[in-house]
This record gives C-alpha cells, sequence and structure tokens, in this order.
C-alpha cells in the first residue's frame, strides 16, 4: 500500500487510525533490520484515537490518520531523541521540534523514531550507536545514510511516509540504496528547529515517501515560516500536492557531459540514459552541461561540515543533558572524558578535522578555501539555471554496498556523496527516485532545482512515475 | 601532523586519548586532509567566500516574556542536579 491508498482508506473510512497503527506497530514490532530506535505504541494508539474521534476536523489534513516514522534527529516532547549517539541515549526532550509538531498538526501518528548515523555523520548508517540497519532488499546490504532507518522504514513498508535530515545526501543516497522517493528541500524552506544540529549551514529536512506523490503531501506538512528558525524564510505557501497535477509544459533538462569521465558504475549510468530518454518521450529538451569540478565540492564539503559540527558540539558537555562520564574530580576531565566516552569515532574524527580547519594558521588555508569553493559551486549552478530549468544527474556512483566493505577506506565512503553533495553546498532542492534495477536492487537517478521549485521538481518526478514503474517495486 | 600537534588539537576539542593510540588518529586525519588537499590547487583568489546558500538576513522576533518555566524539565535532564542547581565538580580551589 502507498501513501495515496492509505489516506483515501482512511479518509473513506475503510480503515481507522488506529487499525492503520496497529498494522503499523505489529510490522515495526517484527522489524529484523534494526530500523527503529524506539516506537511509541502507547503514545501512537492514543493519538490515533483521537484522531478517530475527531473525524471531521481531520479528514482533510494533509497527512490524514497516516502513521509516520521520524528521524530520530527530530525532538520529540516527553519521548527519547538519540541523534544514534551514546551521548543522548537517555536524551527526553522538552520540546516537540517545528517538523514533529508539523506533522502531528496535519494529521499523522507519529509510531517510531528511526536508526541513523551517529549525529548524521556517515553514508552508510554503520556508525550508529544503536547499530547498522540492514537494507531491505539485501540484509547484508547498507541501506545508506544517514537517515538510513527512515529509507528502510517506508522501503520495507513498515510506514508510507518518513521524515529525514540531508546534510551532503542523508535523504538522497539512503532512498536511492533502498528503492524509494526523497526530496531534499531549498535550505530555509523547512523549520531546523528541534532538529539536532550538525552544519547547520546545510541541514535540511525533507520527506521519504514510496513516490512523489507521498513525498509532496509530506512537505506539505513539513514546510512552514518559523520565527525560532534564523534561517527560515518567508515566502508563499505553495501546495505541492496541488502542484503534482499542473502543467509546467515542455522543459529545458540540463544533463552531465561526458558522464563516463566519472567514476560511476556502468549499471548506474545505463538507467540514466534510459531515464534521460523518458524525460525526451515527455517532451522535455536535453542539454548538456559540463559539471567537470564536481569533486572539489566532496573536499569543500568536508572542511566546512566538521567545522560547523566542531561547533554545534561543543554543547554536549556532560553537564546540562546527556551522557557524563563518572567520577570524574575535576571540571577538564570531566568535559574530556565525558565527550570521549559519549561520542563515536567518526563523530570525534569530524570533531577534530573541524577543530583543526578553524585554529590559527589553518584558517584561511581550510575553511576559508572551503568557503570560496561552495561559491564556485553556487555560481555554477547560477549559470546553469540560465539555460536550464532542471538538472539531472544519477543520485549515487553505484548501488548498496556491503556492510563494513568501505570502513576500512574512508574516503572512498566519503566520495560516495560526489552527486549529492554540491546541492546542499547551494542549498538548491532535489529529489532522488528509482531508474533502474541490477541484480534485484535499485538504482536512482535525481533532479535539482531552482531555489524553491520543490514544486517543478514533484511535478516532474510524478509525470516521470506516471510512465515508468521503478517506484512500485518492493523488497 | 606530529604528536604534539594532535595533543593540542585533543585539548581543544576537548576530546581524551591514550598515547598509545595517536599514530591511528594521525594516520586516519591525515587521510581525510589527503582528500580535502584535492581543493588546495584551485585559485579561487577572486572569490567572496560564501557562508550560507541563500545569504539570509537574520530572522528577528519581538523580545517579549512568554511566561514560560521548564525549570523542572531542563533540570531532569541534567545526569547531575541539585533543587535549582547543574551540579558539577568543584571549579576554585
Amino acid at each position: 500500500m502507498n501513501f495515496k491508498q492509505q489516506r483515501d482508506n482512511f479518509r473513506a473510512k475503510k480503515i481507522s487510525a488506529v487499525e492503520a497503527v496497529e498494522e503499523s506497530l505489529r510490522k515495526i514490532k517484527d522489524d529484523q533490520l534494526n530500523i527503529f530506535i524506539n516506537h511509541f505504541e502507547q503514545e501512537a494508539l492514543s493519538n490515533a484515537r483521537h484522531i478517530d474521534n475527531n473525524f471531521d476536523d481531520f479528514i482533510a489534513k494533509p497527512l490524514s490518520g497516516v502513521p509516520i516514522a521520524h528521524k530520530d534527529i527530530f525532538c520529540t516532547e516527553g519521548l527519547p531523541t538519540t541523534c544514534g549517539s551514546k551521548m543522548l541515549e537517555n536524551f527526553i526532550p522538552p520540546y516537540d521540534s517545528t517538523v514533529v509538531k508539523n506533522c502531528l498538526d496535519a494529521g499523522s501518528i507519529m509510531v517510531a523514531k528511526t536508526n541513523m548515523d551517529e549525529f548524521a555523520m556517515g553514508s552508510s548508517n554503520e556508525t550508529s550507536y544503536f547499530g547498522a540497519v540492514s537494507n531491505p532488499w539485501n540484509h547484508d546490504l547498507v541501506p545508506g545514510g544517514s537517515s538510513g532507518g527512515a529509507a528502510a522504514c517506508v522501503s520495507a513498508n513498515l510506514t508510507t511516509i518518513s521524515t529525514g535530515t540531508d546534510t551532503g545526501g542523508s535523504i538522497r543516497q539512503p532512498a536511492a540504496l533502498c528503492g524509494i522517493t526523497g526530496l531534499k528541500p531549498t535550505y530555509g524552506l523547512v523549520s531546523r528547529w528541534g532538529m539536532i544540529a550538525f552544519c547547520s549551514s546545510m541541514d535540511q529536512a525533507g520527506p521519504f515517501s514510496r513516490d512523489a506523490f507521498g513525498c509532496a503531501a509530506l512537505l506539505d506538512a513539513m514546510a512552514s515560516y518559523d520565527e525560532k528558525d534564523s534561517t527560515s524564510t518567508k515566502r508563499q505557501d505553495t501546495n505541492f500536492e496541488e502542484s503534482l497535477s499542473k502543467n509546467f509544459g515542455s522543459l529545458k533538462v540540463g544533463v552531465i557531459k561526458n558522464i563516463q569521465e566519472l567514476d560511476i558504475s556502468e549499471d548506474v549510468i545505463n538507467a540514466y540514459e534510459t531515464s534521460k530518454t523518458v524525460l525526451s518521450g515527455l517532451g522535455h529538451k536535453l542539454v548538456e552541461v559540463d559539471f567537470s569540478e564536481l569533486s572539489s565540492g566532496i573536499c569543500s564539503y568536508y572542511v566546512i561540515a566538521p567545522a560547523e559540527c566542531s561547533s554545534n558540539l561543543s554543547r554536549f558537555d556532560g553537564v546540562k543533558y546527556g551522557y557524563r562520564s563518572k567520577g570524574e574530580k575535576d571540571i577538564a576531565n570531566l568535559y574530556m572524558n565525558t565527550r570521549s566516552d559519549g561520542f563515536g569515532d567518526e563523530v570525534k574524527k569530524r570533531i577534530l578535522i573541524g577543530t583543526h580547519v578553524l585554529s590559527a594558521g589553518f584558517y584561511d588555508a581550510y575553511y576559508l578555501q572551503a568557503q570560496k569553493v561552495r561559491r564556485m559551486i553556487k555560481l555554477k549552478f547560477e549559470n546553469f539555471f540560465k539555460d536550464v530549468d532542471l538538472i539531472f544527474m544519477p543520485t549515487t556512483l553505484d548501488q548498496a554496498f556491503e556492510k563494513n566493505r568501505k570502513s576500512d577506506d574512508p574516503n572512498r565512503m566519503y566520495k560516495e556523496d560526489l552527486l549529492t553533495i554540491p546541492a546542499n553546498l547551494a542549498g538548491l532542492p532535489a529529489i532522488s527516485f528509482p531508474n533502474g534495477f541490477k541484480n534485484n536492487l535499485p538504482i536512482a537517478g535525481q533532479l535539482i532545482g531552482k531555489y524553491f521549485a520543490e514544486d517543478l521538481l514533484l511535478n516532474t518526478t510524478n509525470k516521470i512515475q506516471e510512465v515508468t514503474d521503478w517506484h512500485k517495486m518492493t523488497p | 601532523m606530529d604528536k604534539i600537534e594532535l595533543k593540542n588539537l585533543l585539548f581543544l576539542a576537548r576530546i581524551s586519548a591514550k598515547e598509545n593510540e595517536y599514530p591511528e588518529i594521525i594516520k586516519k586525519l591525515e587521510n581525510t586532509f589527503e582528500l580535502i588537499d584535492e581543493m588546495q590547487d584551485l585559485d579561487l583568489s577572486d572569490l567572496e567566500p560564501l557562508n550560507n546558500p541563500l545569504e539570509l538576513s537574520n530572522v528577528t522576533r519581538i523580545d517579549k516574556d512568554k511566561n514560560r518555566n521548564d525549570k523542572k524539565k531542563f533540570l531532569d535532564n541534567s545526569p547531575e542536579s541539585d533543587e535549582d542547581y547543574f551540579n558539577v565538580p568543584k571549579i576554585i580551589e
């Protein structure tokens, strides 16, 4: 069942919210893939009963009567929020994040919080303190990261929608590896308030669903101007679900010139070429764009993200909340040992890199240079968008990979984000959707749009999904 | 990076590590810097640094009392608290 069918069933009173939640919880309790960190039976059923008892108030809401799983990075009042870390294993937020509150107001029922790479730092969901998540298509493979649990949850059909966050590809890459649709909105469209910070200038929350329709409805719920987020953008409201049926006409779509020169697998390129034919068949004009400086985006990202993380994660000191090292006699050791025991190796490594690139003597060579690369990438996109409406490229270099395979070669893991990072550096919206299969594993492509062009991205993806079946495949 | 530089970096980041772990940490950091250093060849002297993709102006709101007191909720999250205070080891001898 997809999101639309589930919501239609609720609206037609074919299924109650309580029944939908019970069904979801039954599957969640049987989960063998380590997708969840916590589930909330009592709270979910109570909320579902409230919705059923006030059916008329909820029938027109975008997510009416639909169970949802939130990435465990979003604060939930009175319920644990771990961010995949020992540091926050016992943290109970005193407030809801804006995303969680918006989704609740939109008629959804939170049933669980999903597993993730620790503090969203990873591309395989293997850095979680709560253990790795398995890919629903093949349990020996990773689901991608950092929102691996959220993507696996929808892929395995445990809920029809879930939320994630995307700092360098953490929605699009797991969506690609799990065979579902995932959207990273324009920076500033969705509030970051109550979303535990990793890299504040790139972090952006977004939806997962099997198809563009589910993503549109969930984005309608998630997006809002929020005075509590200093980078929230005031803009005219767009109804993304309604925009699916708009006619945007024939578009100019930028496609990557000399894609064979990038380190992309043959199967991914074959799927890409097939999708180009689909785009042409829909009446769009393909225009080649030269993206030969893509790789410098990786360098910039792995300076800026650690720099911001080293600052953001300085709040974890064992005093006000979170883990505290036991029996420390002085404050210096309390800080040092709390952070050493509470953070995992990948997080500590990124804090050290970030501290180094911000320290005296290295700031200009690393941090400033990385910010200039960021400017260069942004300008490059601005130039592309003078000629094209959208850019189309693969989401990942290859399909899902085996667990532990890339741990010995972290740079290979970092390069996994080569195709997703540019949109984060520039703050642009991008949507990943399945566009092929090989060896019973999904392959995906992504469309990148101009600022706040989520309506066009969702509309175009929806049109593609009307004439293809890749998004209907289930593990 | 040598051991003295790493020791200083660990102190700045408030992370502890045993000295026998230093070579492994240095190896991992240097490996990442190999990747990052690829951008050093680019001549970007004519570009301004970009620190926020939308170059937004700040969002402001009226500074007014919301009469909200969540003191107990916050203190309950603390690893150690006593009445109205967060507990820490003695700082001043």
